[in-house]
């Protein structure tokens, strides 16, 4: 078992997606700026939400023009799956309710693919999971401010494409989770349903829409 | 953006994703059936955003500088590109168009 794994050993496996998730921050942090959110909220963001693609999801909504209940809703949303995540490492985690689901904030689709790569099968590996969370928690923080400190400095947003960014970063996001036929469908089901309902409802409806057809298709 | 507005968009997304990290922390017994469609939402929403940022308010693909540049990350993704080069390739994508065409 890899119980006995040194913290200096998870560290190390774990830099690699430290480099990328520093990356990802910067990034996030220079395209916030550029949606016009002051930078200390950017911050803030990344303090307390530690979310990649929910983040990204709500500064996009923002940057079209949506409205800030609609880019809550869809930056939420993305976040579902966390239910789904923290009880699947539950019972890897020490202490009572209040520890654990303390201890759960640090659960991100990286450190939770670290620690069910580090555990026994159905039981992920608990200090994997905070370990490799803490330390990408550390580097997207960082990532966040150096971008958003850089943001300013690049001039127009529109003029260097940044407008371009966001759809070509949900894409980004999008690609790699289209493996098996059930994510297709619920992809293709997401795109149908916002689109009819566009131009009746709305902005946030037709996300919420995709949303539902999207529980209703997985499976 | 003002600061009010921008701090709302923060303690509210904040606060839904903590509600979530903690939830499924402590109901470990949700039996899988409800929290397995969960693994729906998340390729649907990206879908539809990208669905409605390509297009306008009568649901018709609206062409401007943004579907090349969406088609080209999605070709890098499928070339498994990292996420950093698909977005700064993107927007290379629309900029240069904007520069040569004045789009």
């Amino acid at each position: 078992m890899n119980d006995r794994r040194s913290a200096r050993a998870i560290l190390l496996t774990a830099a690699p997606i430290a480099a990328a998730v520093f990356v990802f921050g910067m990034s996030f942090g220079v395209l916030a700026v550029a949606a016009r959110l002051p930078a200390w909220s950017v911050m803030l963001m990344s303090v307390l939400v530690f979310a990649g693609s929910a983040q990204f999801a709500a500064i996009g909504v923002v940057a079209a023009g949506g409205s800030v209940l609609t880019a809550i809703f869809a930056g939420a949303l993305l976040n579902l799956r966390f239910v789904a995540t923290g009880i699947a490492v539950a019972r890897s985690l020490p202490g009572g309710r209040l520890l654990r689901s303390l201890l759960a904030q640090l659960s991100i689709d990286e450190s939770y693919a670290m620690s069910v790569r580090a555990g026994a099968p159905g039981r992920p590996h608990g200090r994997t999971l905070l370990l490799t969370g803490a330390f990408l928690y550390t580097v997207w923080v960082i990532g966040t401010g150096i971008g958003a400190l850089l943001g300013p400095v690049l001039g127009d947003p529109k003029r260097l494409g940044l407008d371009a960014a966001f759809p070509a970063g949900f894409v980004a996001l999008l690609w790699p989770m289209l493996s098996g036929r059930h994510a297709v469908r619920c992809a293709i089901g997401g795109v149908v349903a916002a689109l009819a309902l566009a131009p009746f409802t709305p902005p946030g409806v037709p996300l919420a829409g995709a949303a539902l057809v999207g529980l209703w298709l997985a499976r | 953006m003002a600061g009010t507005l921008a701090l709302a968009l923060v303690l509210g997304l904040a606060s839904l994703s903590f509600v979530m990290r903690a939830t499924g922390s402590l109901l470990p017994n949700l039996p899988p059936a409800i929290t397995a469609r969960t693994s729906g939402l998340a390729p649907a929403l990206l879908a539809a955003l990208v669905a409605i940022q390509l297009t306008g308010t009568n649901g018709l693909l609206h062409l401007d500088v943004k579907v090349p540049a969406v088609l080209f990350a999605a070709l890098l993704a499928a070339l498994r590109a990292p996420f950093i080069v698909c977005v700064i390739a993107g927007a290379l994508v629309a900029a240069l168009l904007r520069a040569v065409f004045h789009l």
